[in-house]
């Protein structure tokens, strides 16, 4: 018996699978990690997280856009709109941090954020799943990282 | 229990109030409500067993529905037990409560005596007569009542318990769900915040139920070890029982103590001392809970202001009886972290700017 239940698990399955970090993820599994994302809906100019806030999870954009507003000198030139499929305020996933920029929704903006408890529940609970998820959200980190050095090479002012 | 920031003066009555209002409507499914605290209690309990379960490549539901089996069978048993054992005992119980009030005011009259000796200003007062007078009513009180109209009340109040593991099945299996559907409700400004403290709350919880439990063997195992070598009978269900009731804050360990002072001082009529050291190693255990048990299995416990409590305990009684007493304590307490979270939420100044942008923002967007 299954209650508080909105979409169909196919409808799901099929928005989630389009998101890279679940690419690799069976249908089955991606239904037992929907069962930990909490879906929002951010209208245009709504803020999504603020700058100093306490985070403690990542925000994966299924539709519409959002925009990152630094305060960081290195991050200023970096291209900072997201899109479907990327996620935002990835760090504090792994570490409660306080947030390092704002991110704003250009447009009607639907998201699913995972949050620390959750994910460290899924790593315990079901680990190959758990590694998968974090696999993916490592390489994202680490092309990040790497974009954000070779911008600082290029960049002697910062 | 994790603590949190203090609360305010109006936190502080809106908790007082809504325990209040929370009372008087538990009356009324006095029923439902104890069930559903045994529930919760029992749900932080077993979760680990499931997630235990999980690990082991058990599927989550399937996990849950095997400890509802085990939960249902032992209920299914306690059940029977009590619904054979409540009429034919209900004989023995009449005459065992009579030899028990009989062994209580034996005690209080011995004592009187002995304090009549030591103290000569008790002599004068005439203490022993005084405290003989007042055991009398009492025990005239309770004497000549049949405890058969209190078993039936007992057997009409179990096949609510049979409740237990289903609301714990529900929870087990559906908490994440639960969980999600209710902050769903929550507005875009307040849903991180409301989270985390969601999160920490149910760590908080589960550290306090489960430490509860240890607490509760803890305190069965002295108790139990303290009163066998006394030499009273029963020694470990009434240590469980004294442990038990001892999650009633204050008023549920002067209960068991009493019981048990009586017990001994009617096992042993001859032999006040043995009440005595009852007393004294109620004391003893009380002490270790302060200083040793609680801070291991519990940590911080959450903290009510002793005028508080005596407050919560007579505000109890005056809205909902005996129920309200034993009820007012624990519920306050969950209503205290429920109040505390929600305000910690709703007056932070940072969100409640985003939350008032965000409002006038989607009404400008509508009226466009």
């Amino acid at each position: 018996m299954k209650f508080f239940k909105s979409d169909t698990n196919e409808q799901r399955v099929e928005m989630l699978k389009n998101v890279p970090i679940f690419h690799d993820l069976t249908s089955k599994e991606i239904l037992e990690v929907d069962e930990l994302l909490h879906e929002r809906v951010y209208e245009p100019d709504e803020i999504i997280f603020e700058e100093g806030d306490q985070g403690h999870g990542v925000f994966i954009i299924i539709s519409g856009k959002v925009r990152v507003d630094p305060c960081h000198k290195l991050l200023k030139t970096a291209n900072l709109e997201f899109g479907p499929g990327e996620l935002v305020g990835e760090l504090t996933l792994f570490d409660e941090a306080p947030r390092t920029a704002t991110v704003v929704a250009i447009e009607r903006t639907v998201t699913v954020a995972l949050f620390q408890a959750e994910f460290s529940s899924l790593l315990t609970k079901n680990k190959s799943i758990g590694v998968k998820v974090l696999n993916e959200i490592a390489r994202i980190l680490s092309r990040r990282t790497r974009q954000l050095l070779l911008q600082e090479k290029h960049c002697p002012s910062v | 229990m994790r603590t949190f920031p203090q609360p305010g003066a109006i936190t502080l009555l809106a908790t007082i109030l809504s325990t209040c209002l929370l009372l008087f409507l538990f009356q009324k499914i006095i029923w439902l409500i104890v069930p559903l605290l045994l529930a919760l209690m029992l749900y932080y309990c077993l979760r680990p067993v499931v997630a235990a379960l999980v690990i082991r490549g058990v599927r989550h539901k399937t996990a849950a529905q095997f400890v509802w089996l085990l939960l249902q069978l032992i209920t299914i048993a306690i059940f029977f037990e009590m619904v054979l054992l409540v009429p034919a005992k209900t004989g023995t119980w009449q005459s065992d409560f009579g030899r028990y009030l009989a062994g209580g005011q034996n005690l209080l009259k011995k004592t009187a005596e002995t304090l009549e000796q030591m103290v000569p200003i008790f002599k004068s007062m005439k203490l022993d007569e005084q405290v003989d007078l007042l055991a009398q009513q009492f025990t005239d009180r309770f004497n000549g009542r049949n405890l058969l109209p209190f078993a039936l009340q007992l057997l009409k109040f179990l096949p609510s318990l049979l409740l237990i593991p289903y609301i714990t099945y529900f929870m087990l299996n559906d908490s994440t769900r639960l969980k999600k559907y209710i902050i769903k409700s929550v507005p875009n400004a307040f849903f991180e915040k409301s989270l985390l403290l969601f999160s920490r709350l149910d760590a908080s919880l589960l550290n306090y139920f489960q430490g509860l439990i240890l607490l509760t063997l803890l305190d069965t195992a002295c108790l139990a070890g303290g009163l066998e070598m006394l030499g009273i009978t029963n020694a470990i269900w009434l240590g469980l029982a004294s442990a038990v009731l001892a999650w009633i804050p204050y008023l549920g360990s002067v209960i068991a103590c009493i019981g048990v002072v009586i017990v001994a001082a009617t096992d042993f009529p001859d032999k006040y001392w043995v009440a005595y050291a009852c007393l004294v190693l109620f004391l003893c255990v009380r002490t270790l809970d302060d200083f040793i048990f609680v801070p291991l299995t519990i940590g911080r416990k959450l903290h009510i202001h002793p005028v508080l409590s005596i407050l919560m305990l007579f505000l109890g009684a005056m809205v909902a009886g005996a129920a309200g007493l034993i009820l007012a304590l624990p519920l306050f307490g969950v209503v205290a972290v429920i109040c505390e979270t929600a305000s910690q939420v709703v007056t932070d100044r940072r969100l409640k700017t985003r939350y008032r942008a965000t409002r006038q923002l989607v009404s400008s967007q509508g009226s466009i």
